[in-house]
């Protein structure tokens, strides 16, 4: 009997009747060092596109032209919120979580360089990439028709009969040469690698 | 004595949420963020809310993942035997936009809102846990509440 009246007056208890009725957990907060959607931190873009070439989901940022300058701008219905535009960043113009912290405090970087691949089988070695190739013409005005040249500055050059290249780390990445081959042998692919800078170095 | 029966109705009717989740080809990431919700870190339960899987119970119909072709007449079937008042909520990228399955070559057709109507969404790839539980908390009271007074 005695137990019975304990177990009715601990349910009566007005602190038990709440929490029964009431949900149990404290509202959930989103931590702080959570990777959200990446915001703007107020330094300015320098248009480099570095975000949106390593974005891995379609259409997921972009770098818009605002009436003063640009500004990156992320879509939360394609954003994967991995954080890497933010990691890729030079400038440090977006953030999200801790991402800039732990990067400033690791000394990691994204280097980034374009790899140049002539598919040898299917080069019709028209020399056609090495002639629209603006860096070409710059380096070497005298480049010819035939795509051969004198210089051994050139980015690449016809050579014995194929297209040699020379200087990869020249590419700027603009792809003329990809969209002038009739072929597609030629690709350009951007390569990206984390690297880790030592405390020493810096 | 109708406001006070509205009332009644209005209060159960926001302490019990009945959800069935269907997964229209998703990569299982946002389904086992569902799951994460049933769990007791989030414990979804504690709100009401109770995942049933059968659409003809539920309140709340959670659509996770880009629309394949094999799912394009299921989703409209399962859609119509909801009861009313019905409500679909999107789970993740997948059902908005296509997420990382919107290029060439792949054999989705998203966004889901081209086969039924979706009255949130939960953009993320994938959603937080806290987020698909306000999402259901928030949408559901706007759909439920006073719904016999608002028919016509």
């Amino acid at each position: 009997m005695r137990s019975i009246i304990y177990y009715v007056r601990e349910f009566l208890r007005p602190e038990w009747i709440r929490k029964f009725f009431t949900a149990k957990t404290a509202p959930l907060e989103t931590p702080s060092y959570f990777k959200g959607y990446p915001t703007l931190t107020g330094n300015k873009c320098t248009a480099c596109f570095s975000c949106m070439m390593i974005c891995p989901a379609p259409g997921g940022i972009a770098v818009l032209r605002k009436k003063d300058g640009w500004e990156p701008e992320v879509y939360p219905g394609h954003c994967i919120r991995c954080g890497l535009c933010v990691e890729a960043c030079p400038e440090g113009v977006l953030s999200s979580g801790r991402i800039l912290d732990v990067t400033a405090h690791d000394g990691t970087a994204f280097w980034s360089w374009y790899h140049l691949e002539v598919d040898d089988n299917i080069c019709m070695r028209c020399g056609n990439c090495c002639v629209s190739c603006p860096v070409n013409r710059q380096i070497d005005p005298q480049l010819a028709g035939s795509g051969t040249s004198s210089s051994d500055e050139v980015i690449m050059r016809i050579e014995g009969g194929r297209v040699q290249i020379l200087h990869e780390e020249k590419c700027t990445g603009c792809k003329t040469c990809e969209t002038n081959c009739p072929n597609s042998a030629i690709r350009v692919a951007r390569m990206v690698e984390g690297v880790q800078i030592p405390e020493a170095e810096t | 004595m109708r406001n006070i029966l509205q009332e009644i109705k209005n209060a159960v009717r926001s302490r019990s949420i009945h959800v069935s989740y269907v997964d229209v080809g998703s990569c299982n990431g946002c389904d086992i963020e569902v799951l994460a919700c049933l769990a007791p870190r989030y414990d979804i339960e504690q709100y009401g809310i109770y995942v049933h899987n059968n659409p003809r119970e539920a309140d709340v119909l959670l659509v996770i993942g880009s629309v394949t072709p094999q799912w394009v007449d299921k989703l409209r079937d399962i859609w119509d035997k909801i009861p009313e008042p019905k409500v679909a909520v999107a789970i993740g990228n997948c059902p908005i936009s296509g997420c990382v399955y919107a290029r060439r070559g792949t054999l989705t057709s998203p966004p889901v809102e081209k086969y039924i109507p979706i009255a949130a969404s939960v953009p993320g790839c994938p959603p937080r846990p806290t987020e698909i539980l306000s999402a259901i908390l928030s949408v559901a009271p706007l759909i439920f509440k006073d719904y016999e007074e608002r028919k016509p």
